[in-house]
């Protein structure tokens, strides 16, 4: 049941994206996406390959329904299905594989956590910004770029990780 | 277990890949910055990847370019000595009118030689048509070969310095002392410097010259080394001399004349 609850908020989520990318793009310095945390938190009883394919498919969706070019969100986000279990083994450890278990703020502990967030989110923009520049734009901008979509997508990513935690993993 | 998961790990990175690659052919196609950079990317990474394999492909037929490099070597080396011939020509060719001061110069081919006698002799390729005097000096750049005797129209006599009736003057290092160099009669490189006055110092391995007082010889001639030495009589010192020249392997000479030869031969009389 909690996993049907979380593919519905996994779904919500992705129209919110959609939203995002669509409606709220103030400056080119900040590009805001709830994707990584999307891909991060989906359970990691699913194997990498299936997170792959959803993570694909999520990308192409906002892709396809969003202002942006065919194919970049799903090129970030693929690395970020593909490099998940080995982030999640690198913060919380074997065990949480082992135990079937998913992680959760309360479990782990708001650094652990963030920390994952922010591995997650900062590969998934260094692919995204550097695709998006295709090597034409300045290497400052691309930093200032990557610091401050880091920044506000990370602090978007932990309301994102309270809404598919507390709605269907706790 | 570990054989599966192995597999398992190839296979989700073999699909990674395949979804990568998906997602950037959609995003070339559908945008022209992106397309010209992954081609430019693409290009970047062919180049690495095809250099590297040329070294590869090299390193591996470094047999045959080394069989390459040997046969040109060889080719170089005949072509090298071909120029060395025709530098040692031009260079014989040339003695013709290089005059020392006073002297005049004829090169020459040695037709014959002996050299298992006490009297040793040479015949030369030129004769007094070719402008060769009696009394000439014959020289090449390693020393003294030998003094011309008779001459006939195409051809000259000459004594050979392996001669026990040829004595030359020489003179011990660029400003030692002067004496007589006769060969020694034994070795086709050995030589005495007899009459060296025994207040001259000199060391072995000091090389012996003409002295320029013959009539015959220009001076300066690097002749040989000293060696050994032994007083004489209490007087004189009798040094032992290498010879630099090889009397078995003369075959290019010049030969040398004295312009003012009859002129002091004159003030003698």
């Amino acid at each position: 049941m909690r996993k049907k609850t979380f593919w519905i908020a996994y779904i919500f989520l992705l129209l919110v994206q959609l939203i995002i990318s669509n409606y709220f793009r103030f400056t080119p310095y900040i590009m805001l996406s709830i994707l990584p945390v999307m891909v991060l938190c989906i359970s990691t009883r699913l194997d990498t390959l299936w997170t792959m394919l959803i993570a694909f498919a999520t990308g192409m969706t906002v892709d396809l329904l969003s202002e942006g070019l065919l194919g970049l969100n799903a090129l970030a986000l693929v690395p970020v299905a593909f490099f998940r279990n080995p982030i999640i083994q690198l913060i919380f450890g074997k065990e949480i594989f082992a135990r079937k278990e998913d992680f959760t703020l309360r479990s782990s502990g708001f650094a652990q956590v963030g920390l994952a967030l922010l591995l997650a989110q900062a590969l998934f923009l260094v692919l995204y910004i550097w695709a998006d520049g295709a090597g034409m734009r300045p290497f400052s901008f691309n930093l200032y770029r990557f610091l401050a979509s880091l920044g506000a997508g990370f602090l978007l990513s932990l309301l994102t990780l309270n809404v598919l935690v507390t709605d269907s993993r706790e | 277990m570990k054989q599966r998961r192995l597999l398992s790990r190839l296979f989700n990175f073999a699909v990674f890949i395949a979804l990568e690659i998906a997602a950037l052919q959609m995003l070339t196609h559908n945008a022209a910055l992106q397309r010209v950079w992954v081609a430019r990317s693409a290009h970047l990474f062919m180049g690495k990847v095809w250099g590297a394999s040329q070294g590869v492909r090299s390193y591996f037929s470094l047999s045959e370019t080394n069989r390459e490099l040997s046969r040109e070597n060889f080719l170089l080396m005949q072509e090298l000595e071909l120029a060395r011939e025709s530098l040692r020509d031009a260079k014989t060719e040339s003695q013709d009118s290089l005059s020392r001061p006073g002297f005049s110069m004829v090169a020459a081919e040695v037709v014959k030689i002996s050299r298992n006698k006490q009297h040793n002799y040479l015949i030369l390729n030129r004769g007094y048509k070719d402008g060769v005097q009696e009394k000439s000096g014959i020289i090449t750049p390693k020393g003294v070969v030998g003094i011309i005797d008779a001459v006939s129209e195409n051809h000259a006599y000459a004594f050979s310095f392996q001669n026990s009736d040829i004595s030359i003057s020489a003179r011990l290092g660029s400003e030692g002392g002067s004496g007589l160099l006769v060969w020694d009669g034994v070795r086709s490189n050995g030589a005495i410097l007899k009459e060296i006055p025994l207040q001259y110092r000199y060391q072995k391995g000091d090389t012996v010259y003409t002295s320029g007082h013959s009539l015959l010889f220009p001076p300066d001639i690097p002749l040989g080394v000293a060696g050994e030495s032994k007083v004489v009589n209490g007087a004189t010192n009798e040094i032992a001399i290498t010879l630099f020249q090889d009397f078995s392997a003369i075959r290019y000479v010049s030969i040398v004349h004295n312009n003012s030869f009859d002129e002091i031969e004159q003030f003698e009389r």
